[in-house]
C-alpha cells in the first residue's frame, strides 16, 4: 500500500463483564459494581465499572485491596459462559463488516476495512454501525478508534471510552498521542514508566521529542522502538485469527446430496485454495492434512495425512485431499456425499523447502489471489470447475 | 564341509558381510549368511538382492562343503569366543552346523546353501581403478545428498560418470546437489556413466575405511550391475536405471554476495541454531553483511522457535558483493559443514535461489573438486 490511509479499526466493548452484569440486573445501573473472578480475599478483580473505577478499583487489583477502597460497591462472581454467548455474537458482527477481523480478546478485536469501504461505506461510517449494531444486539456499549494502524487504534479507543467514536486521520498520529500521558502507550509499563518520569518524561509527545540515541542508550533496542511507536509508528498489520489458530479448515455442506465425484473434487480443489489463502495470512504451513466426509444422515469420517514436508500451496493441499478422498469414498461404496471439507493442522512457521530448479511463480500466485480474496471475500476467485453450471 | 579358521578373521568376515544382510525381507534365507570354501579359503557372503558383499578369510580345509547360517546368531556368538582356533563343521546333509572353540561346543540350524540367492559374479566389461583415500571422501562429500525416499528411484543413486582420467560423482535429493571430482590413476579402458544406489557406496565407504587397499570397480557389458573388488572382500550392487537428471544447469556460475568463512565456527553456530531450529520449522537464517573501513564482514546464524526462544550468533567473515540473506533447512546446512574443513564460500544472488558451497584454499580460491547446492527455505523475513 503506498499511500496509507486510516482504515484500522479497534473496538472494544465498554467495562464488558460489568456491562453483562447490569443488562441482567439493571437495578444497579448507577453504582460501583466490581466483577471478580472469586469473592473470597484471594480473589481478583475482572472488571469494574466507571462508578466503582472512580474509587481507584481497577482490573487485575485483588478482591480484598477493591473492598477497602469502595465498600459500598457490590461484588459479583464471573459468569464466563454467560459473556461467552454475547462475545461471540460481538466478533460475529465484525465479522460482517469484514473477514480481516484479529480478535485481541473476548471483547476487543483490530478489523481493517480497507476492502469493505464500497459495501458500507468510510471507516467511520462503519465504526458507528459497529456502535449501533452492538446496542441494538447485544445491549452494551462500545469504544472504538480508528486510524492507519492498530497502536493508534488502540490508544484512540481507549481515549473515547466509554461509548466514544475516535477517529485520527492519517498523518495526525503524532499530534493525536502528543498530549497524552505515558501510560496510555500500550509499551509502557509501570518500569519504564518510573524510568521515563526519572528523566522529566511525562507524555507521549514527550518522548517523541526525545532524541533516539538517548532512549537507546537507556533502553537498549527497545527505545529506538518506544520513540517509534511515540511518533504514531506501528506497522503490524490485522492479522485475522492470530495466535489461535491450531488448524485451519473449510467444509462445505450440499443442499442435495452430491454424487458426482469430479465435483467433489472439484469442491475441493476450492476449499484446498481458501486454506491456503488462510495459511498464508497467518504465515503459517501444516503438516497434516485432513479430509472430513459426511453422509447422509450423519455417518461422519475423517482422513488424514502427515507429510515430511509442511504443506502450504493450495496445489499439494488439494493433491493430499484427493489422494484421502478417493480411498475414503471408494471405501465407502462412493455414495452422495453430504458434507465434504479439508483442513491442515500441526502448524508451524510458514516456509517451505524450495526444490532445485524452482522458482517462486507458484507463491506469487497463490499470494495474489490470497490478497483480492482478503478485500473482495472469498467469492471473488474461484475456479471454473467449482462452479455448478445452473448457478 | 569341515574347516578351521582363527577367531578374528572369522569374526571379522562376518562383520563385513553382516552389512548386506537383509533385515526385513520375505525371503527368509536372506537373512542368512553362506559359509562355503572356496579354493583353500572360507568364503562368506551375505545378500539382500540389492547389494551383496563377499569376504574370504584363510582357513585349514579338511573337507569341503557350504552351508548357511542365521547371520546375526551367528556374529554374536563368534564375537564371544575367546581368540583361539574354531572348528566349523557341517555334515552332508547341510542342515546344522556344529561350532567348536576351546572348550565350547555348539550347534547352529542352517538352511541349505542350494536355496541361497545367486551372487553375481562380473568377469568383464569396465574397469576403473581406484586410490582409496580419493574414493571414499568422494562418497562422503556427495552419498548424503542422495534421496531417501523413493519416489524418484534415480534420485536415490549416485551418478558416476568418467571423462578420460576424471571420475564425477553426484547425487541430488531434489533439494541439494552435491558434485565431487576424482582424479584417476589411469582412463579406463571406454567411458561409463552409471548410477550406483547410495547405500552401496556407503557400504563401499566403509569397507574402504576398514582395509584401505586399492578398489577395483567393474560394470557388466549390460551397464546392470557393478563390482567393487578389494583383495579379499567384493561388493556387488545392482545399478539404478534411468536417467540421472542433468544437474549442470542447476550449478549458477554467477552470483551477487560471497562469503568466505571459517568452516569450524560456521559449524559450531549452526549446530547451537539447529537446537532452536528443531522446535520450528527446521530453518536457520543466514545474514551476510560485508565489511567496512577495514572492519571484517560478519555472518549471522539464528534460528527461533514459537513459544520456545531464540538464538544468534555472529562470526567474522569475508563479504564479497552485497549483504544478503537466505534461510536453509538446518540439516541440509549441516551435513554440507560436516564434509568441509578450513574455509568454505557460500556464494548467493538471492534469498530464494541456490546457494552454493565450496571448499576455498588459503587464498580464497575454490578448490575445483567439490561443489554443493542447497535451495534455501522460502520464509517470511
Amino acid at each position: 500500500m503506498s499511500e496509507r490511509r486510516a482504515t484500522v479499526l479497534h473496538v472494544d466493548l465498554d467495562a464488558f463483564f460489568v456491562s453483562m452484569e447490569l443488562l441482567r440486573r439493571p437495578e444497579l445501573r448507577g453504582l460501583p459494581v466490581v466483577v471478580a473472578g472469586g469473592l473470597g480475599n484471594r480473589g481478583v478483580v475482572s472488571t469494574a465499572s466507571y462508578e466503582a473505577r472512580r474509587f481507584g478499583v481497577r482490573s487485575a487489583i485483588p478482591v480484598s485491596q477493591a473492598r477497602r477502597l469502595c465498600p459500598a460497591a457490590i461484588f459479583l462472581e464471573t459468569d464466563f459462559a454467560y459473556y461467552s454467548l454475547a462475545s461471540k455474537a460481538f466478533h460475529a458482527i465484525l465479522r460482517d463488516f469484514t473477514p480481516v477481523v484479529e480478535p485481541a480478546g473476548a471483547d476487543e478485536a483490530y478489523l481493517d476495512v480497507a476492502g469493505s469501504e464500497a459495501l458500507f461505506g468510510s471507516p467511520e461510517t462503519i465504526a458507528q454501525a459497529i456502535r449501533r449494531r452492538v446496542r441494538a444486539e447485544i445491549g452494551i456499549n462500545a469504544s472504538v478508534g480508528v486510524s492507519i494502524n492498530k497502536l493508534v487504534s488502540k490508544v484512540a479507543s481507549d481515549a473515547g471510552k466509554p461509548d466514544g467514536l475516535v477517529v485520527v486521520p492519517a498523518g495526525a498520529e503524532a499530534a493525536f498521542l502528543a498530549p497524552r500521558p505515558i501510560r496510555d502507550l500500550p509499551m509502557v509499563g509501570k518500569k519504564t514508566a518510573d524510568v521515563l518520569s526519572g528523566l522529566g518524561i511525562h507524555t507521549i509527545g514527550d518522548i517523541a521529542r526525545t532524541p533516539e540515541s538517548a532512549l537507546v542508550a537507556r533502553f537498549g533496542s527497545h527505545g529506538a522502538e518506544l520513540r517509534a511507536r511515540a511518533l504514531g509508528i506501528f506497522d503490524a498489520p490485522v492479522l485475522a485469527g492470530r495466535g489461535e489458530a491450531k488448524s485451519i479448515s473449510r467444509e462445505t455442506t450440499f443442499d442435495v446430496d452430491e454424487p458426482d465425484g469430479d465435483r467433489l473434487r472439484a469442491v475441493l480443489r476450492g476449499q484446498a485454495e481458501r486454506v491456503a489463502t488462510d495459511l498464508a495470512r497467518h504465515g503459517k504451513a501444516g503438516r497434516t492434512v485432513t479430509l472430513k466426509l459426511r453422509f447422509p444422515p450423519f455417518e461422519t469420517i475423517s482422513r488424514s495425512v502427515t507429510t515430511g514436508v509442511a504443506v502450504e500451496l493450495a496445489g499439494d493441499l488439494h493433491a493430499a485431499a484427493v489422494t484421502l478422498f478417493d480411498r475414503a469414498w471408494a471405501e465407502h461404496d462412493r455414495r452422495p456425499v453430504r458434507l465434504l471439507g479439508v483442513g491442515v493442522s500441526n502448524l508451524q512457521e510458514r516456509a517451505r523447502q524450495l526444490r532445485l530448479g524452482e522458482t517462486l511463480e507458484a507463491d506469487r500466485l497463490q499470494d495474489a489471489v490470497a490478497e483480492l480474496r482478503d478485500r473482495f471475500g472469498d467469492a471473488a476467485v474461484r475456479r471454473g470447475a467449482e462452479i455448478r453450471p445452473q448457478e | 564341509m569341515k574347516v578351521q579358521v582363527l577367531q578374528e578373521n572369522l569374526q571379522r568376515g562376518l562383520s563385513i558381510v553382516g552389512r548386506a544382510v537383509a533385515t526385513r525381507s520375505t525371503l527368509p534365507i536372506t537373512a542368512n549368511v553362506l559359509v562355503s570354501t572356496d579354493r583353500g579359503r572360507l568364503k562368506l557372503a551375505a545378500t539382500d538382492l540389492d547389494i551383496s558383499i563377499c569376504a574370504w578369510i584363510g582357513a585349514k580345509i579338511d573337507e569341503e562343503g557350504a552351508t548357511t547360517v542365521p547371520s546375526r546368531l551367528i556374529s554374536d556368538f563368534v564375537a564371544q569366543l575367546p581368540p583361539t582356533t574354531v572348528s566349523l563343521e557341517v555334515p552332508q546333509n547341510g542342515r546344522q552346523m556344529r561350532l567348536e572353540c576351546a572348550r565350547n561346543d555348539s550347534t547352529i540350524n542352517a538352511m541349505d546353501a542350494e536355496d541361497f540367492p545367486r551372487i553375481p559374479e562380473i568377469r568383464d566389461g569396465v574397469t576403473i581403478q581406484f586410490d582409496p583415500k580419493a574414493l571414499r571422501r568422494a562418497i562422503e562429500r556427495v552419498e548424503f545428498a542422495a534421496a531417501t525416499d523413493d519416489s524418484r528411484p534415480v534420485l536415490t543413486g549416485v551418478h558416476l560418470k568418467t571423462d578420460g582420467t576424471r571420475l564425477t560423482m553426484a547425487a541430488a535429493d531434489g533439494f541439494r546437489l552435491a558434485v565431487a571430482d576424482i582424479t584417476l590413476p589411469e582412463s579406463p579402458s571406454e567411458s561409463i556413466e552409471v548410477i550406483v544406489p547410495a547405500r552401496a557406496l556407503r557400504e563401499l565407504s566403509r569397507l574402504v575405511g576398514e582395509t584401505n587397499e586399492p578398489v577395483e570397480m567393474r560394470v557388466n557389458p549390460q551397464r546392470t550391475q557393478v563390482l567393487f573388488a578389494m583383495t579379499d572382500v567384493e561388493m556387488v550392487a545392482q545399478l539404478i536405471q534411468g536417467t540421472f537428471p542433468n544437474y549442470n544447469q542447476l550449478i549458477p556460475a554467477e552470483y551477487g554476495t560471497k562469503v568466505l568463512v571459517n568452516v569450524d565456527e560456521f559449524k559450531r553456530e549452526a549446530r547451537i541454531a539447529a537446537i532452536f531450529a528443531r522446535d520450528g520449522s527446521g530453518i536457520i537464517r543466514l545474514q551476510m553483511a560485508p565489511g567496512d573501513a577495514g572492519m571484517p564482514g560478519q555472518l549471522t546464524i539464528s534460528a527461533r522457535a514459537d513459544e520456545i526462544g531464540d538464538n544468534e550468533g555472529k562470526i567474522d567473515a569475508k563479504v564479497e558483493g552485497e549483504g544478503s540473506k537466505i534461510a536453509f533447512n538446518s540439516r541440509y546446512l549441516q551435513d554440507v559443514l560436516n564434509v568441509l574443513t578450513g574455509t568454505v564460500a557460500l556464494e548467493m544472488t538471492s534469498p530464494s535461489s541456490q546457494g552454493v558451497f565450496r571448499p576455498v584454499d588459503e587464498n580464497g580460491v575454490s578448490e575445483p573438486g567439490y561443489v554443493h547446492v542447497v535451495m534455501p527455505m522460502f520464509v517470511q523475513w
